[in-house]
């Protein structure tokens, strides 16, 4: 794919269509999910609008914080299996969770949520560096490790807890896009937040294409590689701390959202960037709208974490072998 | 000091004072081994303390708290996790267990213990359990007695709500976090037939084994009382008061809409054991304002007396064979109505 030249008017017409996408998927869930049409009266229709549009922004705030997070740690960290399950960040923003919400405060936990995280990266930070400098390869195995530790934390709780508890656990850490009450205070906190990290990415965007290039030649050229990596790090972190709050820990939305927009968009974060923001959010209220059709259909609950794994793997692999067979071609 | 434990039993279950009189002299204990029991399941610990049998149980499981003697008891896990070795040197010669595994009950016998499994799914099951664990002890009469008194207990309660008018009411669990779904009590439940003892329709249309459902279904569902336990980490007041906010954005619920949403802590509603007599008086006093008792009445009411906890108050002469409700089922109860304390 030739990449085509980048100028402002494209970058709005870019934004638009993905805001359009996200908002025609979001009418879609909201109206289809709550079946709108088929309640008796029009108070009862009326609160499940609004039980719909909560659940809607839900989906659309955690998706698209996860998916920015996922793509500002796969640039920085130049890897492509780079992502904040992988480096332990959801991990320890859900171990605080779990912790806080059984023996200190459940009105706390999701502050609790912010700060595992942050603690998370800034120990993976500390063993990972050296003489102030990231190896990427470390930073990766050392989440990977802080990960695996956190795991057996989460068994050590659940087996402690009393055996109702155990369930809620399980449930918890499978990722459910809404709760039974509102939760409207903890949906715009996340919002703001992956807003502000949508914003913040777009300005570094240079610097992250500068850094896929090379950290010598980023360097070279004038980015202070060191801090933009922190202010990343710091930033990313946030919005996935924020998003286990709220919904758990959901997988492969920081994964899939970036790799799919990079075979659609090409390698410029400048135009990555807003289109993970809408991207993510429209992928996550795509897969809430799938679990609540499921859940109508066979009165059970599908956790939606489960869905972005099981969905997202084979598509994933299905573009993967799609994009080799077409470089092979034109080769 | 086996008087001590009597009275004692007889503090938290009043008819049994008179049953442990009569019990007073020493059992007539054939040459067998003394009676060592190990209860693994908690209606069936509460089942023995209230037959008289407290002094012969030496071991618990983890979750048996209630009354007070037995979480004194050497706790030894539960019936998916068994301390083979602390049951072994507690040296039991029956257990009891409401299970459906076989290899736990399998394990034990192998030890030489004689096990009971006991089933406790639905009233007439936990009935036919006491029978049970009476013939097992050599207690039949005792086993009798508390059958006798638990369906005094309900048949009392069923009077009081015959010619009420009949409400839909949802029994559920408080959310929990993560989840948009909560569980709720379906038809064919011990707490279904409760509810329906105590003048109510189960709101939960079908037959199942605690269903969970979602906003959207008890929107459908539209429950005219919708009762949440809220046991363990959810009985604090700021965890109370959050499930009560939870519920307030569902206003066509008519139990939203008219201030029916009772919010109890108590942890002995769902189960099957020797207070379901209390459970059904409290869960009707829930369900029919209409019963509590008028300001100046005296004598046996709903309530008993006001001011003292259940344990001490149930010497109390003037309650039925029902301890009163306790305290703060009466907060949670007075708290609800907005009317009259």
């Amino acid at each position: 794919m030739t990449p085509r030249p980048f100028t402002v008017g494209g970058y709005v017409l870019s934004i638009a269509t993905w805001l359009s996408l996200w908002f025609g998927v979001a009418v879609v869930a909201v109206v289809v999910g709550g079946r709108l049409w088929a309640w008796d009266t029009r108070l009862q229709m009326e609160n499940v609008l609004w039980l719909r549009l909560e659940w809607v922004a839900t989906a659309s705030v955690v998706g698209a914080a996860l998916a920015l997070a996922g793509l500002a740690f796969q640039a920085l960290l130049r890897n492509p299996l780079a992502e904040p399950y992988i480096l332990g960040v959801s991990g320890g923003a859900a171990l605080a969770f779990i912790l806080s919400s059984l023996f200190l405060s459940a009105t706390l936990a999701p502050v609790f949520g912010f700060v595992g995280a942050l603690a998370t990266v800034a120990i993976v930070y500390a063993i990972a560096q050296r003489r102030g400098r990231l190896e990427p390869y470390t930073l990766l195995l050392t989440g990977v490790i802080i990960n695996a530790f956190y795991a057996a934390a989460i068994m050590l709780v659940t087996v402690l807890v009393r055996p109702e508890q155990r369930g809620d656990i399980a449930v918890w850490m499978m990722g459910n896009i809404g709760a039974f009450g509102p939760q409207w205070g903890l949906v715009k906190v996340v919002g703001g937040l992956a807003a502000g990290a949508a914003i913040l990415f777009a300005l570094l965007a240079k610097g992250f294409n500068l850094v896929a290039v090379g950290e010598d030649t980023a360097g070279a050229l004038g980015v202070p590689v060191e801090r933009l990596r922190i202010i990343t790090f710091v930033v990313a972190s946030l919005v996935t701390g924020a998003s286990v709050a709220l919904v758990g820990p959901i997988g492969f939305v920081g994964l899939i959202c970036p790799h799919l927009l990079r075979m659609i968009l090409g390698p410029d974060h400048r135009r990555l960037v807003p289109a993970a923001f809408f991207f993510g959010a429209t992928f996550l209220v795509l897969a809430d709208l799938l679990a609540c059709l499921w859940e109508g259909a066979s009165d059970r609950a599908l956790p939606v974490g489960v869905l972005t794994a099981m969905c997202g793997v084979p598509f994933f692999i299905y573009l993967l072998r799609m994009r080799w067979r077409r470089s092979a071609e034109i080769r | 000091m086996r008087c001590r434990v009597v009275h004692l039993v007889a503090a938290f279950l009043p008819v049994f004072f008179l049953a442990g009189c009569d019990k007073g002299a020493p059992p007539a204990a054939p040459a067998a081994k003394p009676l060592r029991i190990l209860s693994l399941t908690p209606n069936i610990t509460e089942i023995l303390f209230a037959m008289g049998l407290g002094d012969k149980v030496v071991g618990r499981s983890t979750y048996c708290n209630y009354p007070a003697e037995a979480a004194a008891l050497p706790a030894v896990g539960d019936t998916m996790q068994v301390g083979l070795e602390k049951i072994i040197r507690l040296e039991p010669t029956i257990a009891f267990m409401v299970t459906r595994r076989d290899d736990v009950p399998k394990r034990l016998e192998g030890l030489g213990i004689r096990t009971v499994k006991l089933q406790s799914d639905r009233m007439d099951q936990a009935l036919e359990s006491i029978r049970t664990i009476g013939r097992e002890t050599g207690r039949p009469e005792a086993a009798q007695a508390l059958i006798d008194r638990i369906e005094t207990d309900l048949a009392a309660v069923r009077r009081r709500v015959a010619g009420l008018p009949c409400p839909k009411v949802l029994f559920a669990f408080p959310m929990t976090v993560g989840s948009s779904r909560i569980m709720v009590a379906g038809r064919g439940t011990f707490v279904d037939e409760l509810l329906t003892t105590a003048g109510a329709e189960n709101a939960y249309p079908e037959k199942a084994d605690w269903p969970t459902v979602g906003p959207q279904q008890v929107i459908a569902m539209a429950p005219d009382v919708v009762i949440i336990n809220a046991t363990g980490e959810d009985a604090p007041p700021d965890r109370v008061e959050a499930i009560r906010q939870a519920w307030q954005s569902l206003t066509s619920v008519p139990a939203v809409a008219r201030g029916r949403v009772h919010i109890l802590t108590e942890t002995f509603l769902t189960i099957p054991g020797p207070r379901v007599g209390l459970a059904a008086r409290l869960l009707a006093a829930t369900i029919h304002p209409e019963l509590r008792p008028e300001p100046g009445a005296s004598g046996a009411g709903w309530h008993g007396h006001a001011s003292e906890p259940a344990a001490e108050a149930a010497g109390d002469a003037q309650c039925e064979s029902l301890p009163p409700l306790p305290r703060r089922a009466r907060i949670a109860l007075s708290g609800c109505e907005g009317g009259r304390p």
